[in-house]
């Protein structure tokens, strides 16, 4: 299939938060109600339509446990997004954020677009981290943030595409070299730069990055 | 608990019930894969890929990861074969290829697993899971059938039948077989093993992941070494 842009995003965050549930969910509209920890990396693909350009996503969900983390992280390089998820129901996976955080940026680009996650808003009788705490981490880091359930699907379709959308923006503006590989954005296959969106291109549908539906 | 039956959460096991049973290891099993396109030349119908099983030259899933889709894995030499998965008793699910690549030409041995399958849209090929070897176990499961087990760390496990011309099948089985010893007692006397020495129960503790890393990084140490890339590319296999 053909596609504008390809972006890599890497999940990333404490085991069991529910990296490989907001990835399936994404791809295959399901929930996994079993924890199967990952043990690598496990890759899911979708096509997103921003301003009428075909996206494609290229997602590495990786292992979250610490014994596998030392290996997980050399696959970091080269993400042009990534999701950075923690468990609203487990504060420790709230507290651990800092250094997920520091960990994403020592190997990945500067440019990488971060979108925090706040998983299990479904689990609201059971919350232990506020969704201002949220706001307030990814304001004070520069990140977008958001709160999802995998479980009830609510805001997973918006995490992923806000996000494209932001790097897409950043393209836009010339922010994002495409031709760098090391950026995690390919140009799809029979498509030049020309053909794409360079900068100045219309902006229409790219707005409100950070807000939610608000089913959450 | 893990379930009985079970792959990947990406591509979930789909059992035909009225696939026929493997009884015969030189036939095809005939329209077991509904959802799933055929892996060979003739069902990719717009993918440039060619079967895996070519005795030489790239693979599909190496072809995969030399399309530029993912760059971080397209230096990798691959060794690997197209497989269906089957249940423990033989019934058949989905088409997968599975391959083994070295992260580093240092490596005297390969250190990742990749599994690939076709997707569900158009049977084009796509990359569902890279895993460190250190966590995977492979058994030969029946060798009458040329069924290998795959055992994550985790628990998971699953079946895989090769698939192969029958002219070469043989020869490809014996390679993974080669494999699974050299990956198992590398360093140590060739002692034969099946799956009944290896409890199943070994990895079910999960406190016993560090030592085991711990374990893993020694073994590395003593493997890496500069070779030859050319001896070193498919492993002696
Ligand atoms: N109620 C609820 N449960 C969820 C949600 N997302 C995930 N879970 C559950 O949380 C557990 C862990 O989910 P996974 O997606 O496997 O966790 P992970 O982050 O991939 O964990 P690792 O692979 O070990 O890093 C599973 O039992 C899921 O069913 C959610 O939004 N709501
Ligand atoms: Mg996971």
């Amino acid at each position: 299939m053909t596609y504008s842009y390809l972006f890599k995003y890497i999940i990333i965050g404490d085991t069991g938060v529910g990296k490989s549930c907001l990835l399936l969910q994404f791809t295959d509209k399901r929930f996994q109600p079993v924890h199967d920890l990952t043990i690598g990396v496990e890759f899911g693909a979708r096509m997103v339509n921003i301003d009428g350009k075909q996206i494609k996503l290229q997602i590495w969900d990786t292992a979250g446990q610490e014994s596998f983390r030392s290996i997980t992280r050399s696959y970091y390089r080269g993400a042009a997004g990534a999701l950075l998820v923690y468990d609203i129901t487990r504060r420790e996976t709230f507290n651990h954020l800092t250094s997920w955080l520091e960990d994403a940026r020592q190997h990945s680009s500067s440019n990488m677009v971060i979108m925090l996650i706040g998983n299990k808003s479904d689990l609201e009788s059971r919350r232990d981290v506020k969704r201002e705490e949220g706001e307030a981490f990814a304001r004070e880091h520069g990140l977008i943030f958001m709160e999802t359930s995998a479980k009830t699907a609510c805001n997973v379709e918006e995490a992923f595409i806000n996000t494209a959308k932001e790097i897409y923006r950043k393209i836009q503006q010339g922010l994002f070299d495409v031709h760098n590989e090391a950026n995690g954005i390919k140009i799809g296959p029979q498509q030049s730069i020309s053909t794409s969106a360079g900068p100045g291109a219309c902006q229409r549908n790219i707005r409100d990055t950070g807000s939610d539906s608000g089913c959450c | 608990m893990v379930p009985a039956l079970f792959f990947f959460r990406g591509i979930s096991l789909r059992v035909h019930q009225r696939a026929g049973r493997w009884d015969d290891g030189r036939q095809e099993p005939k329209s077991a894969f509904r959802a799933v396109g055929e892996m060979g030349s003739s069902g990719l119908a717009g993918c440039s890929v060619v079967p895996a099983c070519a005795p030489e030259g790239p693979g599909w899933l190496q072809r995969h990861l030399l399309s530029g889709e993912f760059d971080q894995l397209r230096n990798f030499t691959i060794f690997e074969s197209n497989f269906v998965q089957v249940t423990r008793f033989g019934e058949v699910a989905n088409k997968v290829t599975m391959g083994v690549a070295a992260s580093s030409p240092a490596l005297e041995l390969p250190d990742l697993l990749l599994l690939a399958g076709p997707t569900k849209e158009d049977g084009c090929p796509q990359l569902l899971g890279l895993f460190p070897l250190q966590f995977v176990q492979l058994f030969i499961h029946d060798e009458s059938r040329q069924q290998l087990k795959v055992k994550f760390c985790t628990g998971r496990a699953f079946y895989l039948q090769l698939r192969a011309p029958a002219e070469t099948r043989a020869l490809e089985f014996s390679k993974w077989v080669r494999l699974l010893y050299r990956l198992r007692f590398h360093g140590q006397g060739a002692v034969p093993f099946t799956q009944e020495e290896w409890g199943d129960e070994d990895w079910d503790e999960e406190t016993d992941l560090e030592d085991q890393e711990r374990d893993w990084r020694d073994q590395l140490q003593a493997r890496e070494a500069r070779l030859d890339p050319q001896t070193s590319e498919l492993w002696g296999l």
